[in-house]
C-alpha cells in the first residue's frame, strides 16, 4: 500500500468528554467533562499530578479507551478511522518493544502493522536517526533504556504519522539521555507537520518542547491552565527556563488562587 | 555457542561424570548391604542385565517411545485447541478448564482397561492414556502465556486499526512460547508414563509389559534396569526440550504451571452459587460427552456403560447398597493411604525448598536434581519401592509422597526466587535475619508456586496410588479397577471410575478454595486482580 497522502496532522476537538471506570461504589470518576481542542500541527504537552487523567485522554484520542460520555473527533473523523488509515504512532512510559524482535524488525513491524510497504531503507534511515547505527539485529534486553526508548520513537517516525501521541515516554530514560532526546527528536517530528501530544510530569520538558502547555488539576482532569508558548520563547534559553520556573512555581503554589494563568498567557 | 559456554564444557563435563560416579559407587554399596533380600540391585548386575537383554529392552524401549511420542503429539495438539477455543470465547474459560480437569482426572489405571476393550489390541489405549497424561499440563500453562503479554504490546497492534489475528500473530504466539515450552517439558516425561500404563492393560510388547513381568517374577535385577531406563530416557525427554527451547526462545523466564486464582470477591451467597452453577455445567457436559462418544460410536453397552448405566447400578439397581458399600470400603482404604502421602510428600518438598533459601549454597546442586527426578515416571519408581519397602501401607505411602515431593520441591524453589530482589536488598540493609526474611518476603513469594504444585499434585497423587494398589498392595480403588477389569464387571469398574475422578476434581477444587483463602489472607497482592 502507499505512503499515507501527507503527514500534515489534523485538528483534534474534544467535545464534553468524561471517563469513568468501574460502577457503582468503586467507580472511579478519571477525566471530569472536557472540551478543547488542539490545532493542525501543534504540539501539546499535557501536565498534571500523578494519576489526574492525561494518559486516559491521550488513549481516548487515540481510540484505546472509548470516552464514557462526549466526542473525539480528528478532522471531522473519528480515531478508529484514522487508527485504520495507520495516521496514529504511540510511544509508551516503557518502551513495548517485542523481546523477540530485533531493533530493526521492531521498527519495520511498525511498517507492516500500519499497511505500509516494507521499507528496509527508510528502517535504517529512522534507526540511525535516533542514533542506533550498528544495533540493528540487537534484541531489546541487549540494550540500555535509553536506547530501547529511542527504538520506540523510530518505530513511531518510520511510519510517518498525523498523529504522535507520547505517554511519558522519557520518564524512564537517565537526565542526561533525556536531555539529549529533548534536543535531537522534536525537529524530527516538527518537520512533518504531525500533529503530537505529549504526556509529561515535567514542567520544565513541556515549556522546552512544546507550543501549548495544558495544565491538568488532580483526578477527576479539569483543565486548570492552558498557556501558548511563543516561538521566540522556546529559542531563548533564558526565557524557556523562566518561564518554566515560573509556571513550576504556580503549580507548587496553588494555580487558581496565584492567578498565574492569565499573567502567564499575557506574558 | 558462546566462547565463554565452550570453554566451560569440560569442566561441565567433569562435574557430570563426577556425579554419576558419585551415585554409582553409593548405589553399589547399598546393593551389598541390602545383598539376598529382593530389594535392591546393584549397578553392575543392572549393566550386566542391560548388555545380556539389550535387544529386548531396546525393542520395547522404541515401542514405548513411539507410542509416547505420538501421544505426546496427540495430547499437546488438543491442549492447543483448547486454549485457542478460551481465547476466541474468553467467557468460556471457566468451563472448559474444568471439563478439562475432569478429563485430566480420569485414573488412568482404569481408563486403561476400558480403552483396550474399546481399541482391541494394538497401541491405541497407550496412546489415548499418553494423550491423557499430558494434555492439561500444556493447556494450563498456555491458558496463562496466551493471555501473558503487556497490554502496551496489543494497545500498538490496535493503535494500527488491527484486530485479534495481527494481535495472535504479532504478539500471543510468540509471548505464549515459554509457557508452551514449560508445558511440554513437562508434558513429555508424562506420555511416556501415560504410555507405560496403557501398556500394563494387556499390551504384547513395551517397557510397561516388560515391568510388569519382571514384577511378577521377582526379578529384581530387571525391575531396576527397566526403571533406569524409562527414567533416563524421560529425563532425555525434558532436557532435549530444555535444550531445544534455549534455542528458540533464549531468555525464558522461570514458570509456574498454573494459573493464577481470582480473589475471593462478593458474598458468600454469591460465590457459592457461582460454584454451584459451574459445578452443575461441568457435570451436564462432562456427562453429554461421555454419552456422545458411547453413542456416536455406537459402543456395546455390556463394556461400554452410559451415565444412566452407572445411576442404575448405584442408585435404582436393587443391590445398589452392596455396590455403593463395596465402592465406599474401596475408597476409605484409597483415601487413607492418599492423604497422608500427599501431605508428607507436599510439605516435605515444600521444608527442603525452605531449608535451601536457608542454605542458598547447595539449592544450585539439588534444583538440577530435583528437576530431573521430577521427570522420572511414578510407574518405574512404583516397583522399586514395592520392593524395598513392601507392599504395604508405608510402601504406598511413600510412592504417593514421591509423586508429590518432586513438583512441590522444583515449584517452590521457583517460587521462593519470586520474591522482589530490592526488597530482600533493603532487609538486608537492616541486617534482618534470614529466618525472617523468608517469613516477610520469600514465603509469601512462594505460595502462588506451592499451591500451584498441592493443585497439580491432587490428580497425579491419586495416579499413584492407584498405580501402587493395582501393582502391589491389592486393597483400595487401584486394585478394584484392576480386578473389575480382569473380571468383566464393568458397571463396578466405571463406577470405580467416576468415583476417582470425582474425588480428584473435588480435591483439585478445595486445595483451589484453600490457595485463594489463605492468600487473600497472608499474601492478596498474589491474587489475580
Amino acid at each position: 500500500m502507499a505512503e499515507p497522502m501527507s503527514a500534515r496532522g489534523p485538528e483534534i476537538v474534544c467535545e464534553a468528554v468524561t471517563k469513568s471506570f468501574g460502577d457503582g461504589p468503586s467507580m472511579v470518576e478519571a477525566v471530569a467533562p472536557l472540551s478543547l481542542s488542539f490545532a493542525a500541527g501543534q504540539m501539546a504537552a499535557l501536565v498534571g499530578p500523578s494519576g489526574c487523567g492525561k494518559s486516559t485522554l491521550l488513549r481516548m484520542v487515540a481510540g484505546l479507551e472509548q470516552p464514557s460520555s462526549g466526542t473525539i473527533n480528528l478532522d471531522g473523523e473519528t480515531p478508529e478511522v484514522l487508527q485504520r488509515a495507520g495516521a496514529f504512532a504511540m510511544a509508551f512510559q516503557d518502551a513495548s518493544l517485542l523481546p523477540w524482535r530485533s531493533v530493526q524488525g521492531n521498527i519495520a513491524l511498525a511498517r507492516r502493522l500500519a499497511r505500509l510497504r516494507a521499507d528496509p531503507e527508510a528502517v535504517a534511515e529512522m534507526i540511525a536517526r535516533v542514533g542506533l547505527a550498528g544495533f540493528e539485529d540487537a534484541r531489546p534486553a541487549e540494550l540500555s533504556g535509553g536506547m530501547r526508548q529511542r527504538v520506540a520513537i523510530a518505530r513511531c517516525l518510520v511510519t510517518n504519522p498525523r498523529v504522535l501521541l507520547l505517554d511519558e515516554p522519557f520518564g524512564a530514560v537517565d537526565e542526561l539521555t533525556r536531555a539529549r532526546l529533548n534536543t535531537e527528536l522534536p525537529p524530527l517530528w516538527k518537520a512533518t507537520g504531525t500533529t503530537c501530544l505529549m504526556v509529561t510530569h515535567s514542567v520544565r520538558e513541556a515549556v522546552a518542547l512544546a507550543d501549548r502547555v495544558v495544565i491538568f488539576s488532580s483526578r477527576p482532569a479539569e483543565i486548570v491552565g492552558d498557556i501558548a508558548i511563543p516561538e521566540e520563547a522556546r529559542s531563548d534559553k533564558a526565557a524557556r527556563l523562566a518561564l518554566a520556573e515560573e509556571v513550576s512555581v504556580a503549580l507548587a503554589q496553588g494555580w487558581d488562587e496565584a492567578g498565574t494563568a492569565e499573567r502567564l498567557a499575557a506574558q | 555457542m558462546t566462547a565463554l559456554a565452550r570453554e566451560q564444557w569440560p569442566a561441565t563435563i567433569g562435574r557430570v561424570l563426577a556425579s554419576v560416579a558419585f551415585v554409582l559407587v553409593l548405589w553399589h554399596l547399598a546393593a551389598l548391604t541390602v545383598a539376598g533380600s529382593y530389594m535392591l540391585a546393584g549397578p553392575v548386575v543392572v549393566a550386566q542385565y542391560l548388555v545380556e537383554n539389550s535387544s529386548l529392552i531396546w525393542r520395547a524401549l522404541v515401542v514405548t517411545a513411539q507410542n509416547a511420542a505420538w501421544g505426546f503429539l496427540a495430547g499437546n495438539l488438543a491442549a492447543i485447541g483448547l486454549a485457542l477455543i478460551v481465547l476466541m470465547i474468553p467467557q468460556s474459560r471457566m468451563l472448559v478448564a474444568s471439563v478439562a480437569l475432569v478429563v485430566f482426572c480420569l485414573p488412568l489405571v482404569a481408563t486403561g482397561p476400558v480403552l483396550r476393550v474399546l481399541y482391541g489390541p494394538g497401541p491405541g489405549p497407550q496412546i489415548t492414556l499418553a494423550a491423557l497424561s499430558v494434555y492439561y499440563t500444556t493447556f494450563i500453562p498456555l491458558l496463562v502465556g496466551l493471555r501473558a503479554a503487556p497490554g502496551n504490546w496489543f494497545d500498538m497492534i490496535r493503535l494500527y486499526g488491527r484486530g485479534a489475528w495481527s494481535a495472535f500473530v504479532h504478539v500471543r504466539i510468540m509471548a505464549a512460547m515459554p509457557y508452551l515450552i514449560a508445558g511440554l517439558q513437562v508434558a513429555a516425561p508424562a506420555a511416556f508414563l501415560g504410555a507405560m500404563v496403557g501398556e500394563f492393560t494387556g499390551a504384547d510388547r513395551g517397557l510397561g509389559v516388560l515391568t510388569l513381568r519382571a514384577l511378577r517374577a521377582l526379578n529384581v535385577e530387571a525391575t531396576w534396569a527397566i526403571a533406569l531406563v524409562a527414567a533416563s530416557v524421560s529425563m532425555v525427554a525434558y532436557w532435549a526440550i530444555g535444550w531445544l527451547a534455549d534455542r528458540i526462545t533464549p531468555s525464558r523466564p522461570e514458570i509456574l504451571l498454573a494459573t493464577t486464582p481470582a480473589p475471593v470477591r462478593g458474598p458468600m451467597a454469591q460465590r457459592a452459587l457461582r460454584a454451584l452453577v459451574l459445578g452443575l455445567a461441568t457435570t451436564v457436559i462432562v456427562v453429554a460427552l461421555w454419552w456422545l462418544v458411547m453413542e456416536a460410536f455406537s459402543l456395546n453397552r455390556f463394556f461400554a456403560k452410559r451415565p444412566d448405566d452407572i445411576w442404575h447400578y448405584l442408585v435404582t439397581a436393587p443391590n445398589a447398597t452392596a455396590h455403593r458399600a463395596a465402592l465406599w470400603t474401596a475408597s476409605t482404604a484409597t483415601l487413607v493411604q492418599v492423604v497422608p502421602g500427599y501431605l508428607a510428600g507436599l510439605f516435605l518438598g515444600a521444608g527442603l525448598a525452605l531449608l535451601l533459601a536457608l542454605l542458598p549454597i547447595l539449592a544450585g546442586g539439588v534444583l538440577p536434581v530435583a528437576i530431573a527426578l521430577r521427570s522420572v515416571p511414578i510407574v518405574t519408581t512404583a516397583p522399586l519401592i514395592v520392593l524395598a519397602l513392601g507392599r504395604g501401607a508405608v510402601g504406598t505411602i511413600t510412592i504417593v509422597a514421591v509423586m508429590t515431593f518432586f513438583p512441590a520441591l522444583v515449584a517452590c524453589i521457583q517460587g521462593l526466587r519470586q520474591a522482589p530482589g530490592q526488597v530482600l536488598d533493603l532487609m538486608r540493609l537492616y541486617a534482618t535475619n534470614p529466618l525472617a526474611q523468608l517469613w516477610h518476603a520469600q514465603i509469601p513469594a512462594m505460595l502462588p508456586a506451592f499451591f500451584a504444585a498441592a493443585r497439580l499434585s491432587v490428580p497425579a497423587a491419586i495416579l499413584a496410588v492407584t498405580v501402587a494398589e493395582w501393582l502391589a498392595t491389592g486393597r483400595g480403588l487401584g486394585a478394584l479397577m484392576a480386578m473389575t477389569a480382569s473380571t468383566s464387571d464393568y458397571n463396578l469398574l466405571w463406577s470405580a471410575i467416576v468415583v476417582v475422578a470425582v474425588g480428584a476434581a473435588f480435591g483439585y477444587g478445595l486445595v483451589g478454595l484453600i490457595e485463594r483463602l489463605v492468600l487473600a489472607r497472608v499474601a492478596p497482592e498474589q491474587l489475580r486482580r
